[in-house]
Formats: C-alpha cells, structure tokens, sequence
C-alpha cells in the first residue's frame, strides 16, 4: 500500500474535519482579538475581550457558577453512581434489569428532562411541593427555583438524575472485569462486606473511576442546556454557566468578537481541568496496582 | 429460608424501591400528560381523572409532530452513514501505518475530540450564514458529522488494529487493489463495532439541542428536540402541553432503547472503557 492510498482513504474524513472543526478553531481565535458584531466589519482590538471576561462581575460570576455546578454535578453523581452499582454488584438476579431502569433517564433529550423536572419544582402545582404537602411537611415547600442558591441545587438534581445510570453502568463494567480470583482469595481471607468493597475492590476500579470522572467533569463543565431551559440562568445569573453566558453573548446579543474569547476561555478551563484530573487519576492507577 | 437468603431478599427489595423511585420523574410524566390543566391545578398528585387523548392529539398537531420526526430521522440517518463510512476509511491505514503522518492525524483527531462544540459554534454560523447553509439539512448534517467523526476514527483503529493483517496479505497477493481489500476483507469484519458506534452517535445527534436550536429556525425544518422546546415555550407554560410534548419527544428513542436496550449500554460502557 504507497501513500497515496492512505491518503485516499484518510481524505474525505481530513476534509470533513479541515472545515467544520480546523477552520472554525482558527477562525474563533481569530474572532475573540476582535470587536465583531454581527457579520459587519470588525476591528481589531487585542487583548480588550479577555481583559473584560476577567473584570466584570458577570463573566467572572459566569465562571464560578460553571465551577460550583461542575463540582455539585461530579461529586454526586460519581457517589451515588458507585452505590447503585456496588448493590447491583451484589445482586445478580435483578442487576441488568436495573441497569437499564436507571440508565432510561439518560436517553431523554436535555429538553424533557429540563421541562419535566421545572414542573416538579413548580411552587404552585409542582409534584414536588404536593408531595411535602401530602407527607405534612409544609414548612418545607418553597419556591424551589426562586432562590439563587437552590435553584443551583435544583438544576444540579436534575442533570444528575439525568446521568446517574450512566456513571453506574461505567462502574458495573469496571466490577465485570475485576479477576473473580482476586475476590474469591479475599472472601477465603476473611474480607466481608465493607473491608471487601475498601481494599479490594475499591483500589480495583480506579479506572472506571478516572472514566467516570473525568467524562462527568468535561461533559457538565460545557453543559447550559438545564439551566437554559428550567430557569433561563437565573434567579440573578445564579444559574448562568459559561455556556450559557457564550450563547446570550452570541444569540442575544451578536457579539461574535466577546462570545469567541468566551469560548476560547471555556476550551482553557475544561482543558486545564480534564489534564489535572487525569493525571491525577492515572497516577492513582498505577498505585493501586 | 436460611439466614443469608433473607438478606438478599430484603437487599433486592430495597434496590428495587430506589430503583423505582429514580423512575418516578417518568411515571410521573406519562401520567400527568393525560390530565386537563385545572385538574392538575386542583390536584398535583392525582391520577388522571378521565384520560384526556385529546391533549396528544393537539400537541401531535401543534408540534408539526410527525415533520420534526421526520427531520431528525433524515439528520441522524444522514450523519450515522456518514461517520461510519468516512471514519471506517480513514481508520484503516491509522490502524496499519505507525508513521508520522498518521501520528499527527490521529493527535488532531484527538484535539478534535476533547474541544466543545462551543468553541467553533461561532465561526459555524458565521460561515453557514455567508453560505446559505443555515436552514438545511446538508449545513446541519456535516456540521454533526465533524462532530462525531472524531470519535469513529478512535473507535474504529483501536477496532481494526485487533484484525489480523495476514488475510489482507493474501489478498493482496491474490492482486486485490487496496480498496479492493478494505472492501472485501476488513469491511466485512467491521459489523460489530458498526452496530455499537452507530447506536451511540445517533443517540447523540438525535437527542441534540444546540446545533439544531441555533443553525435551524425555519418550523419546517426543526427537529424533535427543538419542536418540544419551541411549542413549550418559556411562559405560562401548560402542563396539557408540556408532558404529551415530553412523551412524544422521548417514544422514539425509549423504543430504541427497549430494542437495543443490551447493545446500547455495551456501547456506552466499551466507549468509554477504551
């Protein structure tokens, strides 16, 4: 095979990707030095779009909601994904018919689910509330989205019912392939219950774990879709991720120039964040090994 | 019953309560999309007191219903072909060739993999406007398409590089051209991990709400997600609206889902295992 064969067969991929993704790279860095606003000619403006994202409170805020909500996101779902699996583990007789239960979530589009859970939180005829009201537990209702921290929480809930099947489903493939050799030694040792999950397995699903957190972190630190539709980034910006500050600079208000640098900042961020982490997690890895 | 069974029986009874109740949000949407709006209002939690069909039957209506399925067939089937197709060739000498060339390809494709739509949705639209691509299928398809590819080229060279090179060898000295054996003797191999990247990318393009929001406003054009979310609207949202539009939004893949139930999660967790 010569390398004109290669290249015929890589080419219409390269093509593809040279246009929609290396060009339109080149094209945002490009943008964000500018003072772009709609398809008008721009001007070129160095540093001014960066300097204001790292000044105003909005973009700053922006920033620190997409970190508190990323960190809410991973925490809980990566938590609560380990239990769902560790008792499915222990369960074979109903593990795949649960697993696929808990991954359904996962297969509505973000606008269901944003929609579903904005009326279970609704404060007039919303599930939720009903059901305080049913349990006698009045005192507890609210207006679920009407405050800035609670609405954070709120949304937070919901993405991570979205993708708690997901992250369960990567654990349960990171217990499949545990040598059941290993286990069984443990077992004949004496390690039950707690110890057994501790120091055997635990260690053992470190790169599921790296999987499960480094997918949930880049996946939830670009996310603006629930906090777009449940509450449109407020009350007050309190739910206003960097995505979602791109699309209302781009959408909104045109500025091509700023929403560029924002992306840019996003691309920073994510990247800068997913290199720790993974890092970090493989180092762990090894380690365990 | 021995003292351990018992235990498993408790322990299987509680899951499956949790399990349930991680369902709830569902139950509770496929109920109250058959209730009126007042009777909601008077009673959150009820069931529904007659079974309103006509509340499906205007959002069928009102959402374009079966043109937005329609769209988002036309698009996912569009853009699965297309990945599958283009990432397979290109894989193949990524798979085979260690030289620098492939190297770079293979570190691009990666940059490609790890960047948000975000960063290039900006020059996207600039440059769909100047074409006249916004409002079309073939703008919106290739656009899936770049975003996608990556992850099929990933996929298919660490598949293609587990497929022995001996039976290309000899069919290469039986003088089949290079096309001529990827056609004949690698393609046909390929099935399984078709199957798997297939159902995993049209999971992602049908269930997408950003490119399809921002590159499609004509209502002929859109596709489910964006019909759901333009006919629910932002205010005085109406519950007889909002959950027959949810149900109809999610049919179509929860049936895929039911079909392939085994095949998509093998997907979702070789993918990301890999």
């Amino acid at each position: 095979m010569k390398i004109r064969h290669d290249i015929a067969f890589v080419l219409p991929a390269m093509v593809v990707v040279a246009v929609f993704f290396v060009y339109p790279l080149l094209l945002a860095l490009n943008l964000s030095f500018t003072d772009s606003e709609g398809f008008a000619n721009y001007n070129y403006v160095g540093l001014e779009n960066y300097q204001r994202i790292f000044t105003r409170a909005r973009h700053l805020n922006a920033i620190w909601v997409t970190l508190a909500f990323t960190l809410i996101v991973v925490v809980a779902q990566t938590v609560l994904g380990l239990l769902f699996a560790l008792a499915l583990q222990r369960l074979p007789a109903i593990r795949n018919l649960c697993r696929a239960a808990l991954f359904l979530p996962a297969m509505l589009s973000f606008v269901v689910v944003g929609y579903v859970w904005q009326f279970i939180y609704s404060p007039f005829s919303g599930g939720l509330n009903a059901v305080l009201g049913a349990m006698g537990l009045e005192s507890l209702q609210s207006a679920w989205l009407g405050q800035p921290v609670s609405a954070l929480i709120c949304v937070a809930v919901a993405h991570v019912w979205m993708f708690t099947g997901y992250t369960a489903a990567i654990f349960l493939a990171g217990f499949a392939a545990i040598p059941a050799d290993l286990t069984d030694a443990a077992r004949l040792d004496g390690a039950r219950g707690w110890q057994r999950f501790r120091h055997i397995e635990l260690p053992l699903l470190a790169p599921a774990m790296t999987v499960n957190v480094v997918l949930a972190t880049i996946g939830t630190l670009k996310t603006f879709e629930l906090p777009f539709i449940m509450v449109r980034g407020g009350p007050d910006g309190a739910t206003r991720t960097l995505g979602l500050q791109i699309i209302e600079t781009l959408f909104g208000q045109y500025r091509f120039g700023l929403a560029s640098a924002l992306s840019i900042v996003l691309l920073v961020v994510i990247v800068a964040i997913a290199w720790v982490q993974n890092s970090y997690l493989r180092a762990r890895e090894d380690y365990s090994r | 019953m021995t003292h351990r069974s018992v235990n498993t029986a408790i322990a299987t009874g509680i899951v499956l309560l949790l399990v349930a109740g991680m369902l709830l949000p569902v139950i509770y949407m496929l109920l109250m999309s058959f209730r009126t709006g007042t009777d909601i209002v008077q009673n959150p939690l009820g069931l529904p007191a007659t079974w309103e069909w006509g509340n499906y039957l205007s959002a069928w209506q009102k959402m374009n219903y079966l043109r937005s399925v329609a769209n988002s067939l036309v698009v996912t089937i569009a853009v699965t072909l297309l990945v599958s197709v283009l990432g397979a060739l290109a894989a193949y000498p990524l798979a085979r060739r260690t030289n620098r060339l492939a190297r770079s390809i293979i570190l691009l494709m990666a940059l490609a993999l790890a960047t948000p739509a975000f960063v290039t949705i900006t020059p996207i639209y600039v440059m769909f406007a100047a074409l006249g691509l916004l409002d079309s299928y073939v703008g919106i398809i290739l656009a899936f398409t770049a975003l996608n590819l990556p992850l099929a080229v990933f996929f298919y060279t660490s598949f293609i590089t587990t497929i022995p090179v001996e039976l290309e060898e000899a069919a290469r000295l039986d003088g089949c051209s290079p096309f001529q054996v990827f056609w004949h003797v690698v393609r046909p191999l390929l099935g399984p991990a078709t199957a798997t990247l297939s159902l995993f990318v049209m999971l992602t393009v049908w269930n997408d709400f950003t490119y399809p929001l921002l590159l499609l406003t004509d209502p002929d054009m859109m596709t489910v997600t964006v019909s759901v979310y333009r006919f629910v609207g932002n205010y005085n949202i109406r519950p007889e609206d909002l959950f027959p539009a949810a149900v109809l939004g999610s049919l179509p893949l929860i049936v895929l889902f039911i079909f392939f139930q085994r095949r998509i999660l093998e997907g979702v967790t070789a993918g990301a295992m890999k």
